[in-house]
């Protein structure tokens, strides 16, 4: 049970890292970035090629994993920031379908579909097997708290109030004479760079990376948590993560508890409660339960 | 293995027959983006019920293509009106992104829906086999040409539609200027619903095409979406005619590029053109610039 406690607890942190950076991009800046699942595949996977593959510290994975996505996402930054709301969604989209895409083919890199087993757990040198988990636990929740006090830091910063002012009015901000696209490529960076850094986690957690694991639902499922928690709000990225687990993991719960159920069944109805809860955060609370209502 | 003229002309069919599978889906796509101002991602699961429609009706009929095409456009009708009733049209009156996330929320009960009842085994259409056409050294699949007169005539319909009854002028009215069209006296209501309907048979035309090409399963149809989306990108959102357009010009550069990058990286093409167009003409190769993007 402690073991069953600690995995959701690391997995949800997981989630808290990914929707503090979804929540730079879209809920201080107002970027739709529908391919956010793409930069957390970039930073899984240079974990596991650099520690598995090459055989290096895990460390150069993490700095890989942080660096190569904020490089990737200013190319995208360039396209598709002239461009209306809904075309960034669309290119995002597209990336983060062409990352997993250049997974599957790439085998010598990634071994293809198949993906890449054995990435080390962190510690487990220094914590002894049995508390590697508890240590990463412990890790994780000084890495959200190190990202969470850099977003304050920036959002109450001349630049975050900028940032939140292109999410605001943008036309405004180009009659003042500032160039809204810089800005915004910037954050997009940065926001990637924190879903690297996630994956990192996640890959050297979970021991192995597959092109599976990185769907464009799990972008959808990051929007669902930062959209319970509160758009715009730090606070609601670890209400919503952990609110978002137990939808999650409250169906496997069920599926023990309700005999006779398939799994396939429960994974589709997996998929409609994650569906309804999104359409009916929308449509009746659509600033989550700790955001502020804003017109 | 050096590849002869034919093989590329060949391709290029096979490309056609694709692009106008693809044709369907990106015109929904455009449609709902034109009246309803969002890209609705709901557009796959349309497609993936016209499928499941249309099997059931082909298989209730002894393997009527005629039913069949009945079934699927009253499934995949039915379907978007319910989606624009119950899931859209409470929020119309929101920013776009409000829908855009609605409609995707809406693909995933759409999906989990099929899942449960029709299960996840991989179904096909019962169809005859048939030799292929051969004109000289060219094949043409009689499914794909089948599917691409589907797609043709499903098209001239919705075109002539769009064009000469005063619905398609009611909703052409709405695409150019919403507040402007309410002003005059048109029924918005009324006539978004009229374009949903309109939607999803195109939808449910479109999963037909695409059970007979290829399977029915509840995923089926989501992995046209961005496909379509490329395509309705590429022609420039909420251009029809852009959409057909691009999807064909999609399907073929897809097929053509088969012998030089492989299997895998067809599929990224799409993406790669609709970013390449997105640099050169953000607003589409067939749309005219407007004022604000």
């Amino acid at each position: 049970m402690e073991a069953y406690l600690l995995a959701i607890a690391i997995t949800a942190l997981v989630y808290v890292l990914l929707t503090l950076g979804l929540n730079f991009q879209y809920g201080f800046t107002g970027l739709i970035n529908f391919g956010y699942v793409g930069f957390f595949a970039l930073g899984a996977y240079a974990s596991a090629i650099c520690t598995v593959r090459l055989g290096w510290p895990a460390w150069t994975g993490f700095a890989i994993g942080i660096v190569v996505p904020a490089l990737l996402a200013w190319p995208i930054g360039r396209v598709a920031l002239r461009l209306r709301d809904d075309y960034l969604a669309i290119v995002t989209l597209g990336f983060s379908e062409i990352v997993r895409l250049v997974i599957v083919s790439e085998k010598d890199l990634t071994n293809g579909n198949q993906g890449i087993a054995g990435v080390p757990k962190l510690f487990a040198g220094v914590a002894g097997p049995g508390y590697a988990d508890g240590v990463l636990a412990a890790v994780l929740v000084l890495a959200v708290v190190l990202v969470a006090l850099l977003m304050r830091a920036i959002v109450k910063s001349p630049y975050g109030r900028l940032i939140q002012a292109i999410r605001d009015d943008e036309t405004a901000l180009l009659a003042l004479g500032k160039d809204p696209a810089r800005f915004k490529t910037q954050v997009l960076m940065l926001g990637a760079a924190i879903a690297g850094f996630a994956g990192s986690f996640y890959a050297h957690y979970i021991g192995f990376v597959t092109p599976e694991q990185f769907v464009p639902i799990v972008t959808f499922q990051v929007w669902m948590a930062m959209i319970m928690g509160g758009v715009g709000r730090l606070r609601g990225a670890v209400v919503g993560a952990f609110m978002l687990l137990v939808i999650l993991e409250g169906s496997r719960v069920a599926r023990d508890i309700v005999p006779g159920v398939s799994e396939v069944a429960m994974s589709s109805a997996r998929l409609a409660v994650i569906g309804l809860a999104l359409i009916l955060f929308i449509r009746f609370r659509p600033q989550g339960l700790l955001g502020i209502k804003r017109d | 293995m050096d590849l002869l003229w034919f093989d590329y002309a060949n391709l290029a069919l096979n490309g056609l027959a694709e692009g106008l599978m693809i044709a369907l889906p990106a015109l929904a796509v455009t449609l709902v983006f034109g009246v309803a101002r969002f890209p609705n991602a709901a557009v796959g699961d349309f497609v993936s019920l016209g499928c499941f429609g249309a099997l059931a009706a082909h298989r209730a009929t002894g393997g009527s293509i005629a039913a069949s095409l009945a079934g699927g456009a009253a499934a995949g009708a039915l379907g978007s009106w319910l989606g624009w009733k119950l899931a859209f049209q409470p929020l119309m009156r929101r920013h776009g992104l409000a829908l855009l996330l609605t409609s995707i929320g809406l693909g995933f009960v759409l999906r989990a829906f099929m899942g449960l009842s029709f299960g996840h085994e991989i179904q096909l259409f019962d169809v005859p086999l048939m030799k292929a056409l051969r004109f000289g050294p060219l094949l043409v699949n009689p499914i794909d040409a089948m599917v691409a007169c589907f797609s043709l005539v499903c098209m001239g319909i919705v075109f002539g539609l769009l064009r000469f009854t005063s619905a398609g002028r009611t909703m052409r009215a709405i695409a150019c200027d919403m507040d402007l069209a309410r002003v005059v006296g048109i029924d918005s209501r009324a006539a978004m619903g009229r374009m949903w309907v309109l939607s999803g048979v195109i939808c449910g035309v479109a999963g037909l095409a695409l059970g007979l090409k290829t399977q029915v399963s509840p995923e089926a149809g989501a992995d046209l979406l961005l496909p379509a989306f490329a395509a309705a990108v590429i022609g420039g959102l909420g251009n029809p005619l852009g959409a057909v357009l691009g999807a064909i010009c999609l399907g073929v550069m897809q097929e053509l590029s088969t012998p030089f990058v492989g299997f895998t990286y067809k599929i990224a093409l799409s993406y790669v053109v609709m970013l390449l167009v997105l640099l050169w003409r953000p607003q589409g190769l067939f749309n005219r610039v407007q004022g604000v993007r």
